[in-house]
């Protein structure tokens, strides 16, 4: 079933223009419901969105409009009602357990709105964990772990402790882990909602810099202006369904 | 080409055993630091398993102590650990069925390494009358030498002498000396049925000695006489009962031995203090299935607890869990997890039970615990329960702990490595 989900999105794919050879994430008829009979919920209705490699995309929308469960379901966090989701041209949506953990590891990064850092990991531990999933090299770890530290303001911070960190610096550890193995697409939830505002656009700064010059995809979930400000597509949700899709020069 | 091929794979094999080891050591390093982040319910944890592991422990010693110290009681007393007798004689309690041949019976017994020493006996219900009362007893005649050596007679004489084999003599208990009104060098006379026909003998003895094995029917019922003047008496050659006192009481189990079958013959039978007082060993086996249903109740208890501990450390860091597995962590991998926090709690818990369990249970074999005067299965009690260590026990209890820990940290794990990411972050992504 998997195989045959896998081969017909690659047929869609090889079909496709050369505009689809730059997709990264593509979503086809996707819902997401909760519940059943009178309890149910439509969380998400007929969602097709793609996005290109290298985009900084803001999925906004009011409380309840889907942003989170679409991000979920991106993320292979969670199992459409209806639908397939495409990361770099695979069908995750077939995916098994084992498939979709080692797809997430090596093909997404995740910032969450709560840093939600390992406590019992030291900020370089924390930094480094998805490479030792990987099987990456301690010499490799070390070179790349240094290099992202530098580029995310953490040096001389690594033997930290979450707890012995403040909310920015925790934010710049989970963006680091995020993007220490190079995945294509990061996904953040509201990953400035914790934080005061200077530190928020200086976070911002700093993921639109490395966005421009590492060409990673980022789609955020945020009320955040500043998100808005900076992002060069914004995609609205009401109610679960796309209700706008705006592309900036 | 081939020596290519060959390279890769070994390359392929050193990388794949790196990963996994670089994987191996992550998990270890997660689950150490984690069972530490709630000290006091770790801690607790580890006191409740431990504890329970000790009271496991010391409720095996005790009984192990309790029953060593009943079957002592009950064969160093007075039964001795076997005993020889005439075929019939103990179903019928007939004075005529005596062991005839006993010198060269005394021979065989000489020669057979297993028994340590013999005593042998005359017995007869008896009527005891002083110039007051009247009472019954049994009446033994015993060699006193011998008897010292496989009873305790002698060390319960509380007044006047023990027996010196001279006639005349006679111990009586304390409590059957009450009844009779009579006190050392009193007259008592001892009436009893002689064998072959049944007319009465009777023969004067004056009280030498009391004596008290702090057991009310032996106290009230028993007198003791020189074994050729209770021959002489009972009009026999011969012996009723022989006491047997081994060199090793689990002698007395083994069946298997050759002298168990050389003294059991057409004229005589030999049996175990097992046999010759059967409730007493149903009892002590009744004891022992208890400490079984015991100590599975404990388990019971120590699971119901570790799966209550390990779900609220699961709930606690349900949305850490969650970001493991957001992550790229196999469900396997935190599955691991848990069961290595697990190990390392079933492992700290049998150090620290194991500690207690020896501290508490040598203090008990040197100290002993006091039953005085606690009377069980027709036993008193008249020494302390000296605990009894045994490392076979500890070694098999410290086990059965880590197992029963193990597999109380499976369903959470499962629980856990089930978990679907999204869930397990309701709040965050």
């Amino acid at each position: 079933m998997t195989m045959l989900a896998d081969r017909s999105a690659e047929a869609a794919i090889n079909n496709s223009a050369d505009s689809n050879k730059n997709t990264v994430i593509e979503t086809s008829s996707l819902y997401r419901e909760f519940g059943k009979g009178d309890t149910l919920v439509k969380a998400l209705t007929d969602a097709n969105i793609t996005i290109e490699r290298g985009e900084f995309t803001a999925i906004i929308g009011p409380s309840g409009s889907g942003k989170s469960t679409l991000l979920q379901l991106i993320g292979g966090l969670d199992t459409p009602t209806r639908g397939d989701v495409f990361l770099d041209n695979k069908n995750i949506s077939h995916m098994t357990g084992t498939e979709l953990s080692d797809f997430r590891r090596d093909h997404i990064g995740f910032i969450f709105q709560a840093y939600n850092l390992i406590p019992v990991l030291s900020a370089r531990e924390n930094i480094e964990y998805i490479m030792l999933l990987q099987g990456i090299s301690a010499s490799e770890r070390k070179k790349r772990v240094d290099s992202i530290m530098h580029a995310v303001g953490l040096e001389g911070l690594g033997d930290r402790r979450p707890a012995e960190l403040s909310g920015g610096q925790q934010q710049r550890v989970a963006v680091a882990r995020a993007m220490v193995s190079n995945p294509s697409i990061i996904l953040a939830d509201e990953p400035t909602a914790n934080l005061d505002s200077k530190t928020g656009a200086d976070l911002l700064d700093m993921m639109k810099h490395l966005n421009e010059k590492q060409n990673m995809t980022f789609v955020f979930s945020t009320h955040d202006p500043k998100i808005m400000e900076r992002a060069k597509r914004i995609i609205r949700l009401v109610d679960g369904c796309v209700v706008d899709d705006e592309r900036r020069g | 080409m081939t020596k290519t091929t060959e390279a890769l794979t070994h390359a392929d094999k050193e990388l794949l055993n790196s990963y996994s080891s670089q994987q191996s050591t992550l998990v270890l390093r997660l689950a150490k630091r984690s069972i530490f982040r709630n000290t006091r319910r770790t801690l607790l944890t580890i006191l409740l398993i431990s504890c329970s592991l000790a009271a496991i422990l010391f409720t095996d010693a005790f009984v192990r102590g309790m029953v060593d110290t009943m079957v002592k009681i009950s064969t160093q007393t007075f039964l001795g650990e076997g005993q020889i007798h005439h075929k019939g004689f103990r179903e019928a309690n007939d004075i005529d069925l005596y062991i005839s041949d006993t010198p060269s019976l005394y021979l065989q017994l000489d020669e057979i390494n297993e028994i340590k020493a013999y005593a042998p006996r005359v017995l007869s219900g008896a009527m005891t009358s002083s110039s007051e009362n009247v009472a019954s007893a049994i009446i033994y005649g015993v060699d006193a030498d011998k008897e010292a050596k496989v009873s305790k007679l002698k060390l319960a004489i509380t007044q006047g002498e023990y027996l010196s084999g001279v006639d005349g003599e006679i111990i009586l208990g304390e409590q059957l000396a009450d009844l009779l009104e009579i006190s050392l060098g009193d007259r008592v006379v001892v009436t009893v049925s002689e064998a072959h026909g049944g007319d009465l003998s009777q023969a004067l003895f004056r009280v030498s000695g009391l004596f008290s094995f702090n057991e009310r029917t032996m106290d009230i019922g028993m007198a003791f006489i020189n074994l050729s003047q209770g021959q002489t008496l009972l009009g026999i050659n011969g012996v009723h009962e022989i006491a047997l006192r081994l060199q090793a009481l689990n002698q007395a189990e083994d069946k298997s031995l050759d002298f168990w079958q050389s003294l059991n013959t057409k004229q005589i039978e030999t049996l175990s203090w097992q046999e010759l007082v059967p409730q007493l060993s149903s009892m002590l086996a009744m004891t022992e299935y208890s400490t079984l249903i015991v100590s599975l109740i404990m388990y019971v208890l120590v699971c119901l607890g570790l799966i209550n501990t390990m779900f609220m450390s699961i709930f606690e860091r349900q949305t850490e869990f969650g970001i493991l597995l957001a992550i790229g962590t196999r469900s396997k991998q935190l599955f691991n997890q848990i069961m290595l926090e697990g190990l390392f709690i079933g492992l700290l818990s049998v150090a620290v039970g194991l500690f207690i369990a020896f501290v508490f249970c040598y203090w008990g074999s040197i100290v002993g615990i006091d039953y005085s005067e606690l009377e069980m299965s027709g036993l008193t009690l008249n020494e302390p329960i000296y605990l009894v260590l045994d490392i076979s026990s500890f070694a098999l209890m410290g086990i059965a702990t880590l197992v029963v820990t193990l597999i109380s940290c499976i369903y959470p794990a499962l629980h856990a490595a089930r978990l679907q990411p999204s869930f397990a972050m309701r709040k965050t992504l």
